[in-house]
């Protein structure tokens, strides 16, 4: 079976159909920041100024503040209610590759040992259509973390920009399928596939940011007591949090009460190991200085999640260095850990 | 990893805690009190089983949650216990509950003590302040099944002789004839008789001899960073050693982040660790 395409100027139509069976999810400004937001029904706008969004799409599935029971004391004591699952079926339309494989490692840790309710309900009936990139940012690294501009293996679908028109490429049983019910649809013509070879090369080559992560997991052991490097490289790090909260990869949360009167609900929230009150106990507090919170999250993504899952928890999409308020690099910092044999102890 | 088969789960869901009653609080020092607790739910007070180590995350439903080790034995199934120091918003709002107010109780979490491994050999119990919580669970356990073990010893301090918890404890295992117990203070006090000294150094004072023997420590950090020194000198591999280690927790189970030390998650890889597993981070992270 030849590949199907669609037109720019047909995307409403398109997602328009879809959100019959979906609730679908586009890249949109509407609430101040890029993210992907459900679809309003009409705008496409995000064709022209989407390059990626600032908000990472794992907030369809972590969301930033969540509840996750409700409880009311009463004279027979507590009851605690959760409320309903939200097993809506969610398209993701947009998503990029570098996100979609960040999505498929932080579904690691939420499927690893227990399964995690409030975000596998929402994941697993979730279709992700990807878009490839076809102007990468200067803070991108993508091509040196496992995944490319254009690369499909996280997705269900994925368009690949070819002029007016996008590519629609079946990657999984799913897409397959979603494909096959659905209307108005081109077929691809013979120099369509030329046209999409093409447009990968000249997003790949884009991605001129590289970063060689060889051996980087047994540098980093060796380097984990060298306080010299890492107070160097905490140093300009204002401990904002942002590099973590808005990481497609980081999933870390909080869980805290809130109660009025007999009533209370119990959410969980974004959370960062940047902040020193994430470790902090009573009595005790692993991580108070600064220099261990950046090497945590250093060590975190690059070296314990690849002891864990065989994974670097980084895909490359740029984003902690695009948003850091000081210029803080991970590119520098992972080029800059000592080698074995430098490592101070 | 190991995660303990056995799953209670309320309404399917890891992160609904079951209701539990307070049914007893023992004051164990000015700032410590161990708390004895049922399911409300009588299928579950029937069902709910444990193993030594492992722990429970306790919710004040309005104030949160905290991480606390069960500190009663499960060869004592009639009620559950653990024991806090009144030190932050749970466990303060745990100091302003009585007997009969409900909690939350979400677990068994957590990996345990060996217990098939440590059959047949000599026990050194190591334990500093409230650190004797986790360790009361597997002392009482191997109590209950004295003949499956060698000698034991149990080298147990405090800062002073009001900080030692669990005194009816203290006083049982000092009349076991089959136990050496020896408790200090870091000062003692016009009426102590005891010894005076840091766990560690009274640790290696006694020299347990290393052979066919497992050490099990657990206190506050500094006393548990200095004592794998000791344990090393006297002859002891770092697989002889273990330790169950305390950290900030959410969730409990390997997704909030925050209880690692290296690659490992104290909720769901530990909290029982060996010396072997933990010692190219504990020097500084622990």
């Amino acid at each position: 079976m030849a590949d199907k395409k669609v037109s720019k100027k047909d995307i409403a139509r398109l997602l328009e159909q879809w959100s019959r069976q979906f609730t679908v999810f586009a890249p949109s400004k509407e609430s101040g920041v890029a993210a992907m937001a459900e679809w309003d029904g009409k705008d496409t706008g995000f064709l022209d100024w989407y390059r990626n969004t600032i908000i990472p799409p794992k907030a369809s599935f972590l969301p930033q503040m969540e509840e996750m029971f409700h409880f009311q004391k009463g004279e027979e004591g507590y009851n605690i209610k959760t409320p309903p699952a939200d097993e809506r079926s969610r398209l993701l339309f947009g998503v990029r590759p570098c996100d979609a494989r960040a999505m498929a490692i932080v579904d690691m840790t939420f499927k690893d040992a227990y399964e995690d309710p409030y975000y596998l309900s929402k994941r697993k009936n979730a279709v992700l259509v990807g878009l490839g990139c076809t102007n990468p940012c200067e803070s991108c690294f993508c091509t040196s973390m496992g995944t490319n501009p254009t690369d499909q293996t996280n997705v269900d679908l994925m368009l690949i920009d070819i002029g007016d028109e996008f590519l629609i490429e079946e990657v999984t049983a799913k897409g397959k399928e979603l494909i096959a019910k659905t209307k108005d649809l081109k077929e691809a013509a013979k120099n369509d596939e030329a046209k999409a070879t093409q447009s990968k090369k000249t997003a790949y080559d884009r991605v001129t940011r590289k970063l060689d992560t060889e051996g980087i997991k047994d540098r980093l052991l060796a380097s984990f007591d060298d306080k010299e490097y890492w107070e160097q490289t905490a140093a300009k790090c204002i401990s904002c949090g942002i590099c973590t909260l808005l990481c497609p990869t980081c999933y870390c949360f909080d869980i805290n009460d809130e109660m009025v009167k007999q009533e209370g609900t119990r959410f969980r929230s974004w959370d960062s190991c940047g902040f020193p009150n994430y470790t902090k106990m009573p009595m005790e507090n692993p991580r108070q200085e600064k220099w261990r919170r950046v090497r945590q999250k250093v060590c975190h993504k690059y070296e314990f999640y690849p002891m864990t899952f065989d994974v670097i928890a980084c895909t490359g999409c740029g984003r902690c260095i695009r948003l850091c308020p000081v210029n803080w690099d991970i590119t520098r910092v992972i080029e800059s850990v000592p080698d074995k044999a430098e490592a101070k102890k | 990893m190991t995660v303990n088969d056995t799953r209670f789960f309320a309404q399917g869901n890891v992160y609904l805690p079951h209701i539990a009653v307070i049914e007893k609080i023992v004051e164990e020092t000015p700032g410590v009190r161990t708390y004895h607790f049922n399911f409300k739910d009588e299928k579950l007070r029937k069902e709910f089983t444990f193993q030594s180590g492992q722990f429970g995350q306790y919710s004040v439903l309005g104030t949160g949650e905290a991480t606390f080790c069960i500190s009663s034995s499960p060869t004592r199934p009639d009620h559950l216990e653990f024991a806090v120091q009144k030190v932050g918003r749970v466990t303060n709002a745990l100091s302003r509950l009585g007997v009969g107010a409900e909690i939350g109780f979400r677990g068994p979490y957590g990996n345990s003590f060996p217990l098939e491994s440590l059959k047949g050999k000599n026990l050194v119990f190591v334990g500093g302040g409230i650190g004797l919580a986790p360790l009361r669970s597997l002392i009482w356990n191997v109590i209950d099944n004295r003949d499956k073990y060698k000698k034991i010893d149990i080298v147990y301090g405090a800062r002073t002789p009001v900080d030692l918890c669990f005194k009816y404890d203290l006083e049982s295992w000092g009349k076991d004839k089959t136990i050496n117990m020896v408790t200090t203070v870091d000062r003692g006090d016009d009426s102590w008789k005891g010894k005076v000294g840091v766990v560690p150094k009274i640790l290696e004072e006694i020299a347990p001899p290393a052979r066919d023997t497992v050490a099990i420590v657990c206190g506050p950090p500094i006393m548990i960073r200095f004592t794998f020194p000791v344990l090393e000198k006297l002859g002891f591999k770092p697989e002889q050693m273990l330790t169950t280690l305390e950290k900030r927790m959410k969730c409990g189970i390997g997704k909030c982040g925050r209880c690692n030390i290296g690659n490992l998650y104290v909720c769901k890889d530990g909290p029982v660790f060996s010396y072997a597993q933990i010692k190219d981070f504990v020097s500084s992270e622990y």
